[in-house]
């Protein structure tokens, strides 16, 4: 298993993408929701928050508290890579391992 | 419209998709400029038990580029939150709504605006109360002054409001999306060989009942330029003005909580700066995607600028009546007119003693030159009709817009850059048929300027 931290793509999953991926869990997309505490000994990936996340008001990037929602979407497991939402940040792990076990866990 | 329900995925969300923006020298402040971006389009004014609020979960931004590059120098960023006193009654209201903090009024909301300049984050006001909708008599007897206390000074010299307002758009959406078949010229459209027309009728005002949420802020306007000389030809004086809604990446529906959750980075779902750009020159399948782009993206849309479909379209739907148009069209020939109106501003020298000119960067904003004091008896056809303090130098809450780019796109505006070319008679002419005055409630003198909302009690949905 290995965590990255990756660049922010030049574009990110769509809203439409996203609400679609969420809504629906196939062999390809898979959206899970669970809580910080569950996912924190999966990987290591450091946080990179989204260039134009601003949060009026508050810390312009920040990981959800403890026990805050934590949104994990594969839109392509032959990637191996997982975006991971948490507060207002984005995190992309390389977790080829976590991915064969979650698309194993939906057949 | 011109900018209500302008994209199909938008349209499925209004709480976030933005419906017009205003940018003016404030007339009775004329050391201000009022900024005011609408949204939630389209809303009947009786929409109970859970009448209209802005999204708590949507970033609501308002742009200002005071260099010319299409990038965003100032942003004023607003975000809601809304408070139930009893969650355990159905009731928005349960009795008369006197105050802004009376104990009878259940579902309110709050706001906090936060500048950013530099990348720095400043938060100048807190815990700001909206009014409520405009019910009727009995919930909110006394609504003009009730909204008036939502009206708040803030800081550096900053007023804001942020809550329900009258629609003050005016358009003939039944007749425009009914092929274009302009009411005031409906015998002479083409009607598909059908002959259902034979005389001119007046426009119809179809947003004449409706409501609208308003965020305006009126801002001195030293706050908002760069430095440098701010003459009525300076560079330095005109601003590109746009609104951005932006949602959470991920939003899931938590069963158990019976709620939606968000999380990840906020994303731009939609934006506006001139009317009616994304709505009528925006191809339908690029929509939403101009909707999540900033406005340094919009050199990929120019085309549709120079070559507008609309353009294409009115002489063959009403033939015989555009025929230099046609031939313009035909010819290919770019509308340099409407890109500068649109995508860079008026240079200095096209228009007298008028420029808006933001430099070459290909960017839809609301251009206004904050030199050119507000006119004493203001005209709504703005710079085409010979008053420089209106649209497109920023936009007025009365400017017809639907007029001024009807006749601009007719080419009643090539002769700026081609003396040679002659309009058609009629682009001259062309309107769907309404005024200002077609706005029943009309507007204010003073900020926020858009009327007082129609009550649900007296105007049904």
């Amino acid at each position: 298993m290995s965590a990255q931290s990756h660049p922010e793509p030049a574009e990110g999953p769509s809203r439409r993408s996203m609400l679609r991926g969420a809504g629906a869990v196939g062999a390809v997309g898979i959206a899970a929701a669970v809580g910080v505490g569950a996912a924190s000994g999966a990987a290591t990936a450091a946080t990179r928050p989204a260039a134009d996340n601003r949060a009026a008001g508050g810390a312009e990037h920040s990981a959800g508290p403890a026990g805050a929602p934590l949104v994990v979407y594969l839109r392509d497991a032959a990637s191996g890579e997982l975006d991971i939402f948490s507060g207002t940040s984005h995190t992309v792990l390389r977790d080829p391992a976590l991915v064969a076990r979650l698309t194993h866990a939906v057949r | 419209m011109s900018s209500h329900r302008e994209a199909p995925e938008i349209s499925k969300d209004p709480v976030a998709d933005s419906t017009d923006v205003y940018a003016f020298v404030s007339p009775d402040r004329p050391d201000t400029v009022t900024l005011i971006a609408n949204y939630i389009p389209l809303q009947g004014p009786a929409g109970g038990p859970n009448f209209y609020s802005f999204g708590d979960d949507v970033l609501y931004e308002i742009h200002i580029d005071n260099d010319g590059d299409g990038q965003d120098n100032i942003t004023y960023a607003f975000q809601f939150q809304t408070r139930l006193r009893d969650p355990n009654t159905f009731l928005y209201n349960t009795g008369p709504i006197l105050s802004l903090d009376s104990p009878n009024w259940n579902s309110r909301q709050f706001y906090n605006v936060t500048r950013i300049e530099h990348g720095t984050s400043v938060m100048i006001g807190e815990n700001l109360p909206c009014p409520p909708c405009n019910i009727g008599p009995l919930s909110t007897p006394h609504y003009a002054t009730l909204a008036n206390e939502a009206v708040h000074q803030i800081a550096n010299g900053i007023k804001v409001f942020a809550g329900q307002r009258a629609e003050g758009f005016y358009v003939d959406l039944g007749s425009i999306f009914d092929l274009a078949n302009l009411r005031p010229f409906e015998e002479l459209h083409a009607q598909y060989g059908m002959h259902v027309f034979s005389k001119p009728a007046d426009g119809v005002n179809a947003t004449a009942q409706l409501n609208v949420h308003t965020i305006a802020l009126q801002i001195p306007t030293s706050e908002l330029l760069r430095p440098g000389r701010h003459g009525e030809s300076d560079p330095a004086s005109v601003i590109g003005v746009w609104t951005t809604a932006s949602r959470q990446q991920v939003t899931l529906w938590d069963d158990r909580r019976g709620e939606n959750v968000n999380s990840g980075p906020f994303r731009q779902v939609s934006r506006l700066g001139n009317p009616l750009f994304n709505e009528v020159l925006v191809p339908l399948g690029s929509k939403d995607l101009w909707n999540s782009l900033p406005p340094t993206d919009d050199k990929r849309f120019a085309s549709y600028v120079a070559h507008p479909e609309l353009a294409g379209l009115l002489p063959a739907l009403y033939p015989g009546v555009f025929p230099n148009l046609e031939a313009l069209v035909k010819a290919g020939t770019a509308r340099a007119d409407l890109e500068a109106i649109l995508l860079t501003g008026i240079p200095s020298g096209i228009v007298k003693g008028f420029q808006n000119y933001t430099g070459p960067e290909q960017a839809d904003m609301l251009r206004l030159n904050t030199a050119i004091k507000p006119t004493e008896h203001p005209n709504a056809l703005g710079v085409i009709g010979g008053d420089l303090a209106g649209f497109p130098n920023g936009r007025r809450v009365f400017d017809d817009v639907v007029t001024i780019e009807l006749r601009a796109i007719a080419g009643v505006t090539v002769p700026l850059v081609d003396k040679s070319y002659r309009p058609d008679a009629a682009a001259a002419l062309v309107t769907d048929g309404l005024t200002a005055n077609s706005v029943p409630g009309g507007y204010l003198s003073h900020f926020p300027y858009l009327g007082v909302p129609h009550s649900g009690f007296s105007t049904p949905s």
